[in-house]
């Protein structure tokens, strides 16, 4: 579009030319900065193409560069983070957002030799967790930044990531579990899988039985957007407790501040909340908003870590892992991400966690779902959500999936 | 790509479009508008684009005929009545079609290219364009993609498409870009986000929105249907004047009336006018006593629902502003005339209510959100949440209460007064991007978008 005043002024003289430009600098200021910014915007996408923005989806046809430095910024990457982009280390590690946490958690002090790189620079632990899977400087950033799939898959093909968290779980539901899993599964190549089960406790197990409703008195229910659901609209809300936000993940389950302190009213975390009152019931439902975001391994690998701080911090507590809830079957065969099959595939391994002791599986679609097992389209608008009335559907499931020890 | 809020229109066609445009030496311009046009459509809808250049012809092989027969008004009126048949026919069978089997049948713009070929017929007709206009010229006017998908509805003379008559320069250019920013900024920003609140209250099922949930639904989705669509304009007209030609309004502040007639004066003016000078004047108008004047707005009304839409939701939308139009035009405009306050508090009630009726197409449903909004009339909720407007509120506040200010007409005419001061281009510089960067992280990053 600036040619067109590029070429209408290549018929005029010179002096004209100049004249015009400054004509057109004084009459078209919006033109101009929205060309000069559109520039500008395009060649930070061009230059942070390879680095920063490499995991993104583009295509020149379909839209342009500025378009990437827009996604990153909407992911959390700063445009300018493209410049120190080729250097070495990561300063960009702020591009591996808040997702790539869970590596921090789940490995803890692990860095091994590859701790002395990312301690060079200001990167937090966020870029230790990346490194820790042997990965050199450049691709772990780009790891990171585009979610933690690659990341954990690497951890995964070394043969270490689903033993290492199996034999964790299975260990004494501590703390220590988690800390070490990190590192003997990249060290060694850990493969026993669930020995560990079975042999800590050997106590009893339980069967589910229905209970009345002030069974809930001593409950709290963690969870996404369905679980903000079922405390507007479920009729709980009154004797149970609910840390529930939309958009509410596996990885920032215990970070983001989504539990109220009935004290000073302020929001607080769910690690928190669970330090100041003891619940003899935990439910928790967490999982569609991950489906785009790693893989099976490592999701479950941040899951089993969140059920095991969830023991840790509720040692007395039942805890009751639900299985996602399916979508419905226009949703299941539109959607690439969003669809039952891989629910079906995560919640079969969130069913494994279940050691009918202390951790029980419930799974709700067993009550929402028609013949063929996507949520009944009945049910809801969204295929996602059920619809305000059918969350009384939820919770009588619920209560006749009680656990009385 | 014929969103103009995409990507693929914003940052390929338009550029490309516009330095072709402004390479070609003037007297082309026109056909580079047609051939721009028309691979616009192709795009956007290229099954359709062959039914769209046979409407062109025909319209044009009509109107040909209606010139060349000037004198004899009975057969020129028999080739009028052919071309009217012909378009208006063309529309009901798709607008038929599109109510059985569902609006993706509808080929891209129907209504809006149809209805600028009937306005051009009778204009012809009434001898209001002097002479036949070029093949070319005739086709830029129907095809002209900034007008193409969704109007407004210009006539012929309103457009300059005589080349000699249009002005080009640096300021219009400016100014057209100015307009269409704050015409994308108005949809992407306000409407698209208050479309999101109107989808939740429809997720939880109308049957379980409190009272409260459901009037801030209809205030939501009043603002949302109005900001969408004069963002829309606001983006066709800015393209328009880009391109040379006038500056075709479509709204004027339709929420600051004093009535209900007003409003629909003011609101998709292009369309009103359209039936006001080709359906109603021609039926006689007001001036032939009240039962023809009543007469004439039922079929007015009557036809404005059937080309919305062809659901009995519709028709129940139509009849119902009918009903409100004519109590204004008996006695109740009387009354607005005393009290301008209870006229302006009668369309910022009552069109609230009209549009609920137009928002929802499913008529089972369209009589539980309106219990909902009036529980007294029966309409008992199921597992209602009192608090659900607290949480709406809190979540929604900055855009209705940014949607509130942008419907004073004061604001937008200061803005206009003063669009060419520093402050106000960095306003509409800011707007664009902030525009920009919604259309993507919405559009193309799904993680973003879906959050559960």
């Amino acid at each position: 579009m600036s040619q067109c005043a590029g070429e209408k002024s290549t018929e005029e003289s010179t002096g004209r030319k100049k004249i015009m430009k400054m004509k057109f600098i004084k009459k078209c200021p919006v033109f101009l900065s929205l060309a000069v910014s559109g520039l500008l915007f395009t060649l930070v996408g061009i230059a942070g193409r390879g680095s920063v923005y490499k995991e993104y989806k583009f295509n020149v046809a379909e839209r342009p560069f500025l378009s990437l430095m827009m996604e990153g910024m909407s992911n959390g990457v700063k445009p300018w983070e493209v410049f120190y982009a080729g250097q070495a280390g990561s300063g960009d590690a702020g591009a591996a957002d808040g997702k790539a946490e869970h590596n921090e958690q789940a490995d803890g002090e692990t860095g091994q030799s590859i701790e002395d790189f990312a301690g060079t620079d200001d990167a937090s632990g966020k870029t230790e967790g990346i490194m820790e899977n042997g990965k050199s400087g450049l691709d772990a950033q780009t790891a990171g930044d585009g979610g933690d799939a690659s990341a954990a898959g690497t951890a995964g093909d070394g043969g270490g990531a689903s033993a290492a968290g199996t034999a964790g779980d299975g260990g004494d539901a501590s703390a220590a579990g988690t800390a070490g899993d990190g590192g003997n599964a990249s060290a060694e190549g850990v493969t026993g899988t669930a020995e560990g089960d079975g042999t800590v406790n050997g106590g009893q197990t339980y069967d589910f039985s229905t209970v009345t409703e002030d069974y809930f008195d001593d409950a709290v229910f963690i969870g996404d957007s369905r679980t903000v659901g079922l405390f507007e609209y479920g009729g709980m809300e009154e004797r149970a407790d609910f840390f529930a936000k939309i958009s509410l993940t596996i990885y920032d389950v215990f970070t983001a501040p989504v539990a109220k302190d009935k004290t000073t009213g302020r929001m607080i975390t769910v690690e928190q909340a669970l330090s100041q009152k003891k619940y003899g019931k935990v439910y928790l439902m967490l999982g569609i908003n991950e489906l785009g975001t790693g893989t099976v391994d490592s999701f479950m690998e941040e899951y089993r870590a969140v059920v095991e701080k969830l023991r840790e911090l509720q040692p007395d507590a039942v805890i009751f892992v639900e299985g996602i809830m399916r979508v419905t079957g226009t949703k299941n065969e539109s959607d690439p991400i969003f669809n039952n099959t891989n629910i079906n595939e995560r919640n079969a391994q969130i069913m494994k966690l279940a050691d009918n002791q202390n951790i029980f599986y419930i799974d709700v679609n067993e009550v929402v779902c028609d013949e063929s097992g996507n949520l009944n389209a009945e049910y809801t608008i969204d295929e996602i959500h059920l619809k305000a009335k059918y969350y009384s559907i939820w919770k009588r499931f619920l209560l006749e999936h009680g656990i009385v020890r | 790509m014929v969103a103009f809020s995409g990507m693929e229109f914003l940052f390929r066609f338009l550029p490309a479009f516009l330095a072709v445009y402004y390479i070609t030496p003037k007297r082309y311009r026109n056909t580079a508008l047609l051939f721009g046009s028309l691979f616009f459509y192709a795009v956007g809808d290229p099954f359709f684009l062959l039914l769209l250049i046979a409407a062109v012809w025909l319209n044009y092989f009509f109107a040909g005929k209606i010139v060349l027969l000037q004198g004899e008004n009975r057969s020129k009126k028999t080739w009028l009545t052919a071309a009217i048949i012909f378009d208006a026919g063309l529309l009901a069978v798709f607008k038929l079609l599109g109510a059985f089997l569902g609006s993706s049948v509808l080929p891209l713009g129907l209504s809006f290219y149809l209805f600028k070929m009937i306005s051009f017929q009778m204009d012809i007709y009434r001898g209001e364009i002097a002479q036949l206009p070029t093949f070319k010229r005739t086709a830029v006017y129907f095809t002209m993609f900034p007008q193409i998908v969704s109007g407004p509805i210009m006539r012929f003379n309103e457009g300059s498409f005589l080349l000699e008559e249009r002005k080009y320069s640096f300021e219009k250019l400016e100014e057209g870009i100015q307009y269409f920013v704050i015409g994308l900024g108005t949809k992407v920003l306000l409407a698209d986000r208050l479309a999101i609140l109107w989808k939740d209250i429809h997720a939880i099922g109308y049957e379980s929105i409190s009272t409260p949930l459901a009037w801030l639904g209809a205030v939501s989705y009043s603002m949302e249907l109005y900001f969408d669509f004069w963002g829309y304009s606001l983006m066709a007209s800015g393209l328009c004047v880009m391109l040379g030609f006038p500056f075709i309004k479509n709204f004027d502040h339709p929420y600051a009336s004093k009535s209900v007639s007003e409003f629909w004066r003011r609101w998709h003016m292009t369309l009103g006018s359209f039936f006001r000078d080709y359906v109603y004047i021609p039926l006689g108008g007001s001036r032939e006593g009240e039962t023809r004047t009543v007469r004439n707005l039922l079929a007015v009304w009557l036809l404005t629902a059937f080309w919305h839409g062809g659901s009995l939701n519709f028709i129940l939308w139509g009849m119902l502003l009918f009903v409100l139009i004519v109590l204004e035009k008996m006695w109740l405009g009387k009354v607005w005339k005393r009290f301008p306050a209870a006229g302006r508090c009668f369309v910022l009630l009552l069109i609230p209510v009209t549009w609920i009726f137009f928002a929802i197409t499913d008529l089972g449903q369209l009589a539980v959100y309106f219990g909902r909004m009036f529980p007294f009339l029966g309409g008992n909720g199921v597992a209602v949440n009192s608090h659900d407007i607290i949480k709406y509120l809190t979540m929604y506040w900055k855009y209705l209460l940014a949607g509130v200010i942008w419907c004073i007409p004061a604001v937008y005419r200061f803005w206009e007064k003063h669009r060419k001061h520093p402050a106000a281009v960095i306003f509409v510089v800011l707007v664009f991007w902030l525009s920009v960067y919604c259309v993507v992280s919405m559009g193309n990053n799904p993680f973003a978008y879906l959050k559960f």
